[in-house]
């Protein structure tokens, strides 16, 4: 739609939208578009921790060189912007686009079933939760209802969704790295495994793969999800499903933490495009103020921009939309992931560590924890 | 006239192992220039535990899958060699499962197996047994996938089997009858030896087939749980294409290619002793 409206408006300077080719991740695809020379002119789904590899390439164009960037750049972006999309060298390379802040949904007649009335807030909360709503329904002797699901293979892009955004709430916004040096913060880690181990342990979350989705079926109470879920709800649910948001649950003991993992997508330009002058274009074109409100209303996820709950052009949209709204009060607590080297690697060890210490309980949340850091430190110090 | 077979050779056996010895000594993410690395692929690879468990990982594989591989194959192939009623159909069926996808066939035992909601531990628990953790216990996942792989290739060793039968002359047993030698003897002293050649073949490649595991666990369990699965080829995947590890995957590929033609030979000779 947007290249639509652009392409009549702009008939000197016409734009081809090309879906990205299937792949396990759009990371892979663009890797082998760079080592083959075939990228687009410019990708408006780009993993912000893969940007250093590009950039390393060279195959991404420093936006920040484009004399009106600055102007962009103070009306766009949100405080803190710049220091964490920014490269080491000074430039920027990727215009943030769209924030996907992970929250809890959870499924309300479930709860109100089992006799919770307000969703957990903290993970004791959540637990007590879950040990009302995992059930055997049919007296078979085994659960057939459970609180929550993971993918529980040790996928490193799955821990994303799980350890990590826990971590990041847990941690008070941390990501693993600070100043370009490893700084895990361990305490958090040991308590986000210790959550996921009683919860584990429990049964509260099953050891098994779903073709279906559980969340339809009445099969799971909860799952960790981002914005796009509300648009997908919306064209496959059935009328009668009832869900709600709320804020991922909090260690005991922390007062507040509206901390959240953010699956961040950026927009960049390919260093072999042809035309520069005129993708830059189009980049200002898609970050808009209407086209925000377009990736709002049609894509259901929430743009990098700073006021976005204050400008007069949104009201209405989230008065209406009341869901997408609390991801709009979430985003400015996202974080995303560091800008480092090894990123996948790095999360697979999490993904080791997080089946260790929380799925099969081989060894404590502590052993977990300093296992994973000296890891860390092997890949680290390997890739850099 | 030799050239074109120069050409093949030098393109498609030359170049990529010089490369790749090249690359043994390099860092490369496909998408940037390589780096000199020294001895560092080496030397990680020396201290990478992950890598030795995924060769025992195969190694289980092998120990479980080859075996029953070739009990289950020789027995069906026994069968279907005698004159039975529709067993031209028996022989499609079992070769079935040869030319389905794999991956279809791993998402269909992923649902097979699934701990919680699969249906062979539906039945089990409808017949009053406890759940099998199929795919979720480290020490359940790889003997899983052993019985997973076997069910789909064993429709190929079938074959190769039957066709071992039915070129053993039966004049062989013609004079054994005439000695009265019993079944099994017949079987024992006649069909087993002169099954010897295909039983080289089937050995030497189910073994290469085991080392070359990859689908199942990467569809199944991505390697887990805690590493179970994790075969050789999976891990030096995941270097590759996950981590963009070029100079280190391709180390640790010439290394398991070592492993492979180490084992071969071994088996080979071990195979061919034993069975005469």
């Amino acid at each position: 739609m947007l290249v639509d409206a652009w392409n009549a408006d702009n008939p000197d300077i016409q734009i081809r939208l090309q879906p990205i080719p299937a792949g396990q991740s759009s990371e892979e695809v663009l890797l082998a578009a760079i080592a083959a020379k075939t990228t687009p002119d410019i990708c408006s789904n780009i993993w912000p921790g893969i940007v250093k590899d590009f950039v390393r390439a060279g195959a991404v164009l420093p936006l920040s060189k484009f004399a009106d960037f600055d102007s962009l750049a103070t009306s766009r972006f949100p405080d803190g912007t710049v220091e964490r999309f920014g490269s080491a060298d000074g430039h920027i390379y990727q215009i943030p686009w769209k924030t996907n802040p992970i929250m809890m949904l959870y499924n309300p007649k479930m709860f109100a079933e089992a006799g919770i009335e307000t969703p957990p807030a903290t993970y004791s909360e959540y637990l007590e939760a879950a040990s009302r709503i995992t059930a055997d329904l049919d007296g078979d002797d085994q659960m057939d209802r459970w609180m929550g699901y993971r993918d529980i293979r040790p996928i490193w892009h799955q821990r994303r969704f799980d350890y990590y955004t826990f971590y990041v709430g847990a941690s008070g916004g941390k990501t693993f790295f600070e100043d370009g040096e490893l700084s895990l913060d361990t305490a958090a880690s040991n308590i986000v495994f210790s959550f996921f181990r009683d919860l584990y342990e429990g049964g509260h979350f099953p050891l098994t793969t779903f073709q279906r989705n559980p969340v339809l079926s009445g099969t799971i109470a909860t799952v960790f999800t981002g914005p796009w879920e509300v648009v997908w709800l919306k064209d496959n649910a059935p009328p009668e499903f009832e869900y709600e948001f709320a804020p991922l649950p909090r260690p005991d003991g922390m007062s507040e933490s509206p901390y959240t993992f953010g699956d961040f997508k950026s927009i960049a330009i390919f260093s072999n495009t042809e035309h520069p002058e005129a993708a830059w274009k189009f980049v200002k074109y898609l970050v808009t103020r209407e086209a925000d409100l377009q990736l709002l209303e049609i894509g259901g996820q929430i743009p990098v921009r700073s006021g976005l709950l204050s400008d007069s052009l949104y009201v209405d949209f989230f008065d209406h939309n009341r869901k997408l709204r609390q991801f709009a009060e979430v985003a400015p607590y996202t974080r995303g992931v560091d800008a480092v080297s090894s990123l996948q690697e790095l999360f697979d060890a999490v993904a080791q560590q997080f089946e260790a210490g929380s799925v099969y309980r081989v060894y404590e949340p502590e052993e977990a924890t300093r296992r994973l850091v000296k890891r860390m430190r092997l890949i680290h110090d390997w890739g850099s | 006239m030799v050239a074109p077979y120069i050409i093949h050779l030098a393109v498609f056996f030359g170049y990529p192992l010089i490369f790749a010895l090249v690359l043994v000594f390099h860092r490369w993410d496909i998408v940037t220039e390589m780096q000199f690395a020294g001895s560092r692929n080496v030397v990680r690879l020396l201290g990478d535990d992950v890598f030795f468990q995924a060769i025992m990982n195969t190694g289980l594989f092998l120990v479980i899958h080859i075996p029953l591989q070739i009990v289950v194959a020789l027995f069906l192939a026994t069968i279907l060699n005698e004159k039975l009623k529709g067993r031209g159909f028996f022989r499609t069926v079992y070769f079935l499962p040869v030319v389905v996808s794999g991956v279809v066939i791993t998402i269909l035992f992923q649902q097979l197996f699934a701990f919680d909601t699969g249906f062979v531990n539906n039945v089990i628990s409808a017949l009053g047994g406890k759940r099998v953790p199929w795919l979720v216990s480290p020490q359940w996942a790889m003997p899983s996938i052993a019985l997973m792989a076997t069910w789909k290739n064993v429709g190929f060793y079938v074959i190769l089997f039957l066709t071992g039968l039915q070129n053993i002359p039966e004049s062989l047993y013609e004079v054994a009858e005439t000695d009265g030698a019993s079944q099994w003897q017949k079987w024992r002293h006649i069909t087993l030896p002169m099954l010897n050649p295909m039983m080289v073949t089937v050995v030497i490649l189910s073994t290469i087939g085991g080392f070359s595991l990859f689908i199942e666990p990467y569809v199944l369990t991505g390697g887990g749980p805690m590493n179970s699965t994790m075969s050789g080829l999976l891990y030096i995947y995941n270097q590759a294409f996950y981590f963009n590890h070029m100079g280190y995957a391709t180390t640790l590929g010439l290394f398991f290619a070592l492993v492979i033609l180490v084992v071969v030979l071994v088996q080979k000779r071990f195979v061919e002793t034993e069975a005469y």
